[in-house]
């Protein structure tokens, strides 16, 4: 470099950053054109077996959800049956207690639980990935703080803490996303800093540290990409916990308020009419199942797929 | 030794004292009006006034918490508002039936999913092996109140083997007791026994490829022997931190099942709590059921301590 000799001295100068405009302008980590990587990862998730079929059933969902007012024959809330009805050409699922569709119900349930379950992991991940970040790279007092602070939210056990925070302020879509959340990040926060410790001694940081830059540089476009890939693993499994919380959550009663249909509400109403119609109970459960399974099997794939690169 | 001990009692009051300061800051200080909340929407205003002076709302934060800690430490936990009886008596009572209700289930499910995992890991690979973990992944995916819906259909309603409620009947007899507890132990543990085997698996498949089960098999040891007697002890470490960090996972999971099953533990109790809006009950509930947690975490800590060497000389 012409102005090598500068660059040392020039260490905490504002404008040594300008010195590499042109470099880092271009910086590019990947070797391979890009696209290709988007290429690869598709190619080795067809090859899982696990991968391919979480992913499926995953991507049947998501159709659901999209086209909802489409595919449902009737719409969640209107009350076109006899109520508590069994299979019928009418309604695919029968009828609950109300008489509504089971079947549209489940459809648009799809919505409420496809959409505020990622949500609330990426809150947490928003929230939580920072807070590793600083805690790993920065250490000390702060890490300790930080680490302490989330052991004692983990030891809480989960579901007290929803049912806490839902009974002070009430239930409501917006309440469930941030109580998921807040159960989330301390996970995650934990996660983000054992991969940042890792990272953290590596030779491409000292570098950017001899370099002059400031730590949230370091932290954002040097270490943050290279812990993303575990930290994605992990999401997919974490959005399949997110659903299941969301699940218990209206299961108890504790979730999104009637008449919006959601899976656990469909099952905690229709539960004292199992015996006559198990069907409106067992509709939602199953869906549920089949989600979480999926997503476990996505992310057994993308596990097996980074074991084997 | 000892000051290992002092550090963990350590901790465990610490988190204890932040997780009240937490409980009493979500319960009593976040919501607009407790008193309100209580009573709901349909009472009058002199009745939520009423409640909010018996509660002692008007004093400042930091003196309600005082008083609320020094009730507690004294063993008072104020009386409930729904059910107009001390909240103590109430916990104490259900609490028991809870720990019974996880003990039952633990004595069931550990052995099992212990045995399963070690059996997958010694036969890696293996058609067995894949089934297990297949079965593992799937009833690890399948949320407790689902599978519990599944039991309920599957056996109660189908097959009709067994009951699908499980309100304890004081005049019943022994085995009609114990058959109305089967479904939710079998719902509990359905989650644990796939959780458990899959991380022993892992666990056992790593100790079975190490150095020294070679060796000990080149020696010449029978291979059930080297299993028993070498690889065990080390395989069934992990799998023992993995129950303890699931424990709190478990409670949730104790609280669906009471709810689902109707049975009258502390979980049951809580959601009740959580319904009616009764502040005062859910906070000690909540209190004494992190307790448990918490202290089990404790225990089971020391026990890691004790078990494994490797630690114990650090």
């Amino acid at each position: 470099m012409s102005d090598g000799s500068n660059s040392l001295l020039s260490e905490t100068s504002p404008t040594a950053a300008s010195h590499d405009q042109g470099e880092r302008g271009r910086r590019v980590r990947r070797v391979s054109p890009p696209g290709t990587r988007l290429r690869t990862t598709i190619a080795d998730l067809v090859h899982s077996k696990s991968a391919t079929i979480g992913v499926a059933i995953v991507l049947f969902w998501v159709f659901i959800a999209i086209a909802a007012p489409i595919v449902s024959p009737y719409s969640p809330t209107e009350m076109p049956g006899a109520r508590l009805e069994s299979f019928s050409r009418e309604h695919w699922l029968g009828t609950d207690h109300l008489g509504r569709d089971v079947m549209s119900r489940l459809f648009w349930g799809t919505r409420v639980v496809l959409l505020l379950a990622p949500i609330s992991v990426l809150l947490g991940i928003l929230i939580g990935a920072p807070l590793g970040l600083t805690s790993g790279y920065v250490g000390g007092v702060v890490d300790m703080l930080i680490m302490r602070g989330s052991d004692i939210i983990l030891s809480f056990p989960t579901l007290l803490i929803y049912i806490l925070i839902i009974t002070s302020i009430g239930p409501s879509a917006l309440v469930v996303v941030v109580s998921v959340a807040i159960g989330n990040i301390p996970t995650i926060a934990r996660i983000v800093r054992s991969l940042v410790l890792d990272e953290r001694t590596k030779d491409y940081v000292n570098a950017a540290r001899l370099r002059g830059e400031r730590r949230r540089y370091i932290l954002l476009r040097e270490i943050l990409p290279n812990v993303s890939g575990p930290l994605i693993a992990d999401t997919t499994i974490r959005v399949g916990y997110a659903i299941m919380a969301i699940g218990s959550l209206g299961f108890l009663g504790l979730g999104i308020p009637p008449p919006t249909p959601d899976w656990g509400g469909m099952i905690n109403e229709g539960r004292q009419w199992i015996f006559v119609m198990p069907w409106v109970v067992l509709a939602p459960a199953a869906a549920l199942s089949s989600v979480v399974i999926a997503l476990n099997l996505l992310a057994d794939g993308i596990r097996e797929i980074a074991q084997q690169r | 030794m000892l000051s290992f001990l002092l550090n963990r009692f350590g901790t465990m009051l610490l988190t204890m004292l932040v997780i009240s300061m937490l409980v009493f800051f979500i319960a009593e200080v976040v919501p607009i009006d407790p008193a309100r909340n209580a009573l709901g929407r349909y009472a009058t205003q002199e009745k939520v006034d009423e409640l909010r002076e018996e509660m002692g709302l008007d004093r400042p934060v930091l003196v309600r918490y005082v008083a609320w800690i020094s009730n507690l430490l004294r063993g008072d936990f104020g009386e409930s508002i729904h059910f107009r009886r001390p909240v103590r008596e109430l916990v104490a009572r259900r609490l028991g039936r809870s720990l019974a209700l996880a003990a039952l289930g633990f004595v069931f499910m550990i052995p099992l999913g212990l045995a399963l995992g070690c059996i997958a890991g010694i036969t890696e690979g293996k058609l067995l092996d894949r089934f297990i973990s297949l079965t593992s992944s799937i009833s690890v995916s399948v949320p407790p109140f689902a599978g519990g819906i599944f039991m309920i259909v599957i056996f109660a309603l189908w097959l009709r083997w067994l009951p699908g409620a499980s309100v304890p009947d004081p005049d019943a007899s022994l085995l009609e007791f114990s058959k109305k507890l089967i479904l939710p132990i079998l719902t509990l543990s359905l989650d644990e026994i796939g959780y458990l085997a899959r991380f022993t698996r892992v666990s056992m498949a790593e100790v079975m490829e190490s150095d020294y089960i070679r060796t000990a098999v080149l020696k010449g040891i029978p291979r059930t022997k080297v299993i028993w007697r070498h690889a065990l002890r080390n395989a069934l470490i992990a799998p023992f931190t993995a129950i303890m960090l699931h424990i709190n996972w478990l409670i949730g999971g104790v609280v669906v099942v009471e709810v689902l099953f109707n049975y009258p533990g502390l979980g049951s109790l809580l959601l009740e709590a959580a319904m009616r809006n009764d502040i005062i009950l859910l906070e000690g509930g909540t209190l004494v059921l992190t307790f448990v947690a918490v202290s089990t975490q404790v225990i089971a800590d020391i026990g890691i301590y004790i078990m494994n060497p490797r630690i114990r000389f650090e």
